[in-house]
């Protein structure tokens, strides 16, 4: 089958719909080629944070932001429930040293416009009763949202239709060349699509699209095992995460007593209430490859912190287990942007955790810069070139 | 409308797993996480093959080229403080 389209997108997770999705809506015809179907990835394996409160100052806290503000009007913009809830959320904190690193990161944070705030043990009862009792404080934060990333896909999925996308399922992409001014993507299935842009949305899988055109694209599969609970009532007013896993990015020497089992499978917690009331516990941050099966060890252990942090949680049933593969890279940022010496061709991929919550703000700004539309100076940090200086850099 | 529950656990109808393949659902996965039938307390043991039914009819595919959706521990629901407990006897072996 050959297709001539301006846009050819490669990955349908959350990150491929979101950009057909800017794109088809600013006029353009898009085809997503997708190596198995829509959201196999990390899109469907992961929990539905928006979270804030997690972000370092600077571009990532910007983006996140503006991610939030075209989520408050997004489900009236597909027509759908999007199960978007802005519910709030707590950093729970466990001693001195932890909220002494959460003072000054909150401190940050509202400088660049978040509004965050520590709260003492009082408040964080009030609004966490459940809550292991030995806790000190907590930070809040009203702005941290959810959006449930399969209502998300279904959505941009069935606006994207409306508009002409074609899905290309079961498309392993194995061939993209420049031809003149154009491109031609080619799947392992006799699909070709001749069109004058390519994204590569393909979550962990971008470096192997990379590989097709000698480009390195430095996103690896990080996996992240979660367990799923069946629905009860909400036993606090937010969802949680702990000051130990945010505090460790900045202070590795906070997690000093951690066995070693819990650093090989980069053992962390978060803890939020799907709209339809189970409980998403995670999570690992495991270099394995591409192994996608869940066990039992690691289960163990997530449940085992969730008990102790919310002991409550000793009698509820779980349901499923699942595991998926984050795009990481080797900042932690994400790569957005076009790619030096190809032009025509984008990276929209490598957004680790937090997929769901930008995927609305890249794929509405690199739509945009498909289309030459607006200013995305802020981007220059995010492009892939970062990592060529800083090899030249040695 | 009489609608016809598929799955009970989640309280799919018949209608809602038809919208969901009207909207671009093309595979029980995606089936599954459109409509969230199968998502349930039983894990799809009920509704899967009901589901896989409708949508090798809406899809005008035969039903034996349809592929299952996708399935992981635990087999049925378990207590979070028993997981824990198996696990530890696990170790201890």
């Amino acid at each position: 089958m050959n297709l001539k389209k301006d846009v050819c997108v490669i990955g349908g997770g959350v990150m491929g719909l979101a950009t057909a999705y800017y794109l088809l809506k600013a006029g353009k015809s898009v085809a997503i080629l997708e190596k198995a179907e829509i959201g196999g990835g990390a899109s469907s394996s992961c929990d539905d944070m928006i979270l804030l409160q997690s972000k370092k100052p600077g571009i990532a806290l910007t983006l996140a932001m503006e991610s939030l503000e075209i989520y408050r009007g997004l489900s009236d913009e597909l027509g759908s429930d999007l199960g978007f809830y802005s519910h709030g959320g707590m950093i729970i904190i466990e001693d001195e040293k932890q909220l002494k690193i959460m003072e000054d990161f909150v401190k940050k944070q509202v400088s660049y416009g978040l509004d965050v705030e520590i709260v003492d043990r009082n408040t964080l009862f009030k609004k966490q009763p459940h809550v292991a009792r030995y806790m000190i404080a907590s930070t809040y934060s009203k702005s941290d949202s959810q959006v449930n990333p399969l209502m998300l896909m279904r959505a941009f999925l069935h606006n994207g239709l409306n508009m002409g996308l074609d899905v290309l399922r079961n498309t392993i992409v194995q061939e993209i060349k420049q031809q003149g001014d154009h491109w031609n993507v080619s799947g392992q299935n006799g699909i070709h699509v001749e069109c004058d842009n390519v994204v590569i949305a393909a979550g962990a899988w971008s470096g192997q699209v990379g590989e097709l055109f000698d480009i390195e694209i430095p996103i690896t599969p990080i996996k992240g095992q979660l367990a799923v609970t069946e629905q009860i009532a909400p036993i606090g007013e937010t969802n949680c995460w702990t000051a130990a896993y945010i505090a460790s990015k900045h202070d590795p020497s906070i997690l000093g007593d951690r066995s070693s089992y819990d650093k090989e499978i980069g053992l962390g917690f978060s803890f939020t209430r799907a709209g339809e009331g189970n409980y998403l516990i995670g999570s690992t941050r495991e270099h394995v490859g591409f192994e996608k099966a869940t066990d039992f060890k690691a289960i163990s252990k997530i449940l085992e912190q969730a008990r102790k942090y919310f002991p409550i949680m000793n009698q509820v049933n779980i349901i499923r287990t699942m595991a998926g593969f984050r795009p990481g890279t080797k900042d932690g940022s994400p790569i957005i942007g076009a790619v030096d010496g190809f032009p025509g061709l984008y990276i929209a991929a490598g957004h680790e955790g937090d997929g769901v919550a930008l995927s609305p703000i890249t794929g509405k700004s690199v739509a945009e810069m498909i289309c030459g539309v607006g200013n995305h100076k802020r981007f220059e940090e995010l492009n892939l070139r970062r990592f060529a200086v800083a090899l030249a850099k040695g | 409308m009489c609608d016809e529950l598929i799955c009970r656990c989640e309280e799919v109808s018949r209608e809602e797993i038809e919208a969901a393949i009207t909207d671009g659902a093309v595979t029980m996965n995606e089936v599954k996480r459109f409509t969230r039938a199968g998502m349930g307390l039983c894990q799809g043991r009920t509704c899967r093959r009901l589901v896989e039914r409708i949508l090798s009819e809406k899809t005008n595919t035969p039903l034996s080229e349809i592929q299952t959706s996708s399935y992981r521990q635990p087999v049925r629901p378990v207590r979070s403080d028993l997981i824990q407990e198996y696990n530890n006897l696990e170790e201890e072996q």
